[in-house]
């Protein structure tokens, strides 16, 4: 309308035509502006805690809660603060219970509180923070607790792989015998045919990884190991093995999220999230033209530095889901961190260890941190609260104040990139 | 051999299932714009038209990539060394994926290797052979 208006004064002045470009030009800037000012609260991160991940004793409630009370006291809130409460986990009818978030809020004592329940396989846990941190810049919430949990050790070997097996497109995939790290095998044949890329290259992810594993107190696989040891451990799914794999943990991560208004008034150190995208993928390996890449991952990342206004360049360290050793190599390519093809090489010459020109999972990832498939996604914030607020310890990553998680479901079916900043 | 029908939520998979027993994969052309794709998609990812044309095609084609699984899910742990293949079909645009048993080595399956479905196992889902 007013722009309308500007128009025909313009023309009833007989202005030159360029003014009138440029007064449309600026309106629909500040319109743009406005309405984005209006409709999105900033959105941060005020506290973080995390289980031990690996084979843990506790019953699924009893690690949700750890990780949760861990969370609450780091934020300095009470339950009485959180609004709403949102939980990831996979495969809770494995420890025989499901409807997950009622329980967990009874048991913090705000059962009156609502709880959302959300799966995403692999991919659980960022997909939450995503619909979490949606309803706090919508103004739905000021203050909610997110938090993943997983408990699958406690099953063996076979039935956790047949369990994942079922986050697979199962008609085609499971269903004829594929499992997750025979998925992500087909995934490494195609990369190695294609690039020219070998198996010693996938395992420098699994050295490099491993070694920051070594300094996180919580990981599950805390083990230095070398290009030897990956080659020589036992086949999984050819050409993956033992230490191309992430193993099963158990574990639970969590963190509160809260809009920037009650972050300050909190007095406390916090994190902004700047930027969070979605993705997805076809869910069937055989539905993908080319299988050396995870569309989900590109869409994500690119809604993500869009909305920070950020280049992958910006970034200054990346936790990103590396379940398999292929994985981590075909993630720093599509979040644009190195060219198609490269990525096998950068790492090999050591570009994503934590003294790299991009330090990649310093917490030691999937790989070595472990992977409780509900709880990865909350995991990976949980360490850049940790690296923003002076607690990574050995693991810091010096002067980093801008940083990326990445995480996918399945074969990357479904995605989430977030982006941080350090405030300071 | 091409019938027209709208998608029929049941019997799906099963109409599927028995043209894979035939060494036949069975795909839906779309009425619309012509696009092929697997049976098992309910509107077309082109123009989203839902009306369909049956096709069988052989189920030969050209391996893209495979795996040797060693650790296996339930099931398959008794049937001896097999592969994940993902294969690319000789007179369509799309790719499928089954169970190839008696692979032992990836030598005995260089990618490119040609392979045929074989039949359809309710245990073991689509079986391929190799030609
Ligand atoms: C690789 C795999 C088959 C091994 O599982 P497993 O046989 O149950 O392993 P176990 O629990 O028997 O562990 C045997 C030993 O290897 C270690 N280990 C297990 N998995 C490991 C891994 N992935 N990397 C390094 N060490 C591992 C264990 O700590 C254990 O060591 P210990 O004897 O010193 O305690 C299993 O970890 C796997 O399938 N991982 C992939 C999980 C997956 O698909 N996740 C979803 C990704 S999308
Ligand atoms: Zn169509």
């Amino acid at each position: 309308m007013i722009v309308i208006f500007l128009v025909s004064v313009n023309k009833a002045l007989d202005l030159p035509i360029k003014w009138t470009i440029l007064y449309v030009a600026c309106l629909t800037f500040l319109y743009v502006k406005i309405y984005f000012l209006a409709m999105i609260n900033k959105v941060c991160v005020l506290g973080a805690g995390s289980t031990k991940y690996g084979k843990l004793d506790e019953g699924i409630v009893e690690i949700a809660l750890n990780a949760s009370k861990e969370a609450i006291s780091s934020a300095g809130i009470t339950p009485k603060d959180i609004q709403a409460g949102y939980i990831s986990n996979v495969f809770g009818v494995a420890d025989k219970q499901v409807h997950m978030a009622p329980v967990i809020m009874s048991n913090l004592g705000i059962p009156y509180v609502p709880g959302l329940t959300i799966e995403s396989a692999c991919g659980s846990g960022s997909v939450m923070l995503r619909e979490a941190y949606a309803n706090i810049a919508a103004g739905f919430y000021d203050c909610v607790l997110s938090l993943g949990v997983e408990k699958v050790t406690h099953v063996g070997t076979l039935q956790s792989t047949t369990l994942f097996s079922y986050c697979s497109d199962f008609f085609y995939e499971g269903g004829s015998g594929a499992s997750f790290p025979g998925l992500f095998a087909t995934i490494a044949r195609s990369y190695m045919n294609t690039f020219k890329a070998t198996e010693e290259d996938l395992a420098h992810v699994a050295v490099k990884n491993h070694e920051n594993g070594l300094l996180n107190p919580k990981a599950h696989v805390r083990k230095k190991i070398t290009v030897d040891d990956v080659l020589n451990s036992p086949m999984v799914a050819s050409p993956l093995k033992l230490y191309d794999c992430c193993p099963f943990s158990d574990g639970a991560s969590a963190v509160i999220l809260c809009n920037e208004e009650f972050a300050k008034k909190s007095g406390r150190q916090y994190v902004e999230i700047i930027g969070s995208g979605r993705g997805a993928s076809p869910a069937a390996v055989q539905g993908r033209e080319d299988i050396t890449t995870i569309p989900s991952t590109i869409a994500a990342a690119k809604q993500a530095y869009a909305m920070a206004g950020i280049t992958p360049k910006d970034i200054d360290f990346a936790e990103v889901h590396d379940c398999f050793t292929i994985a981590e190599i075909i993630d720093i390519e599509d979040l644009g961190f190195f060219p198609k093809g490269t990525a096998a090489s950068a790492v090999t010459e050591g570009a994503t260890r934590r003294n790299g020109a991009i330090p990649i999972n310093p917490s030691g990832g999937l790989k070595s941190k472990g992977h409780p498939i509900g709880a990865t996604g909350v995991g990976q914030v949980v360490e850049v609260f940790e690296q923003f607020t002076g607690n990574a310890k050995d693991r810091t990553i010096k002067d980093a104040e801008i940083a990326l998680t990445h995480n996918f479901g399945a074969t990357g079916a479904s995605a989430a990139v977030h982006i941080f900043k350090k405030v300071k | 051999m091409s019938e027209t029908k709208q998608h029929q939520q049941s019997l799906v998979s099963q109409k599927f299932i028995a043209s894979a027993k035939i060494g036949k994969i069975l795909a839906n052309r779309c009425l619309n714009c012509g696009f092929t794709m697997l049976e098992t998609i309910y509107f077309c990812e082109k123009c989203f038209s839902s009306t369909f044309q049956h096709v069988e095609f052989d189920g030969v084609g050209k391996v893209v990539t495979f795996t040797i699984q060693a650790v296996t899910p339930e099931g398959f742990e008794d049937v001896g060394s097999y592969a994940w293949v993902v294969f690319k079909m000789d007179n369509a645009s799309f790719r499928v994926s089954g169970f190839l048993p008696g692979i032992v080595t990836p030598a005995d399956l260089p990618i490119g290797s040609r392979v045929r479905v074989s039949d359809y196992d309710p245990k073991h889902g689509l079986l391929l052979k190799k030609i």
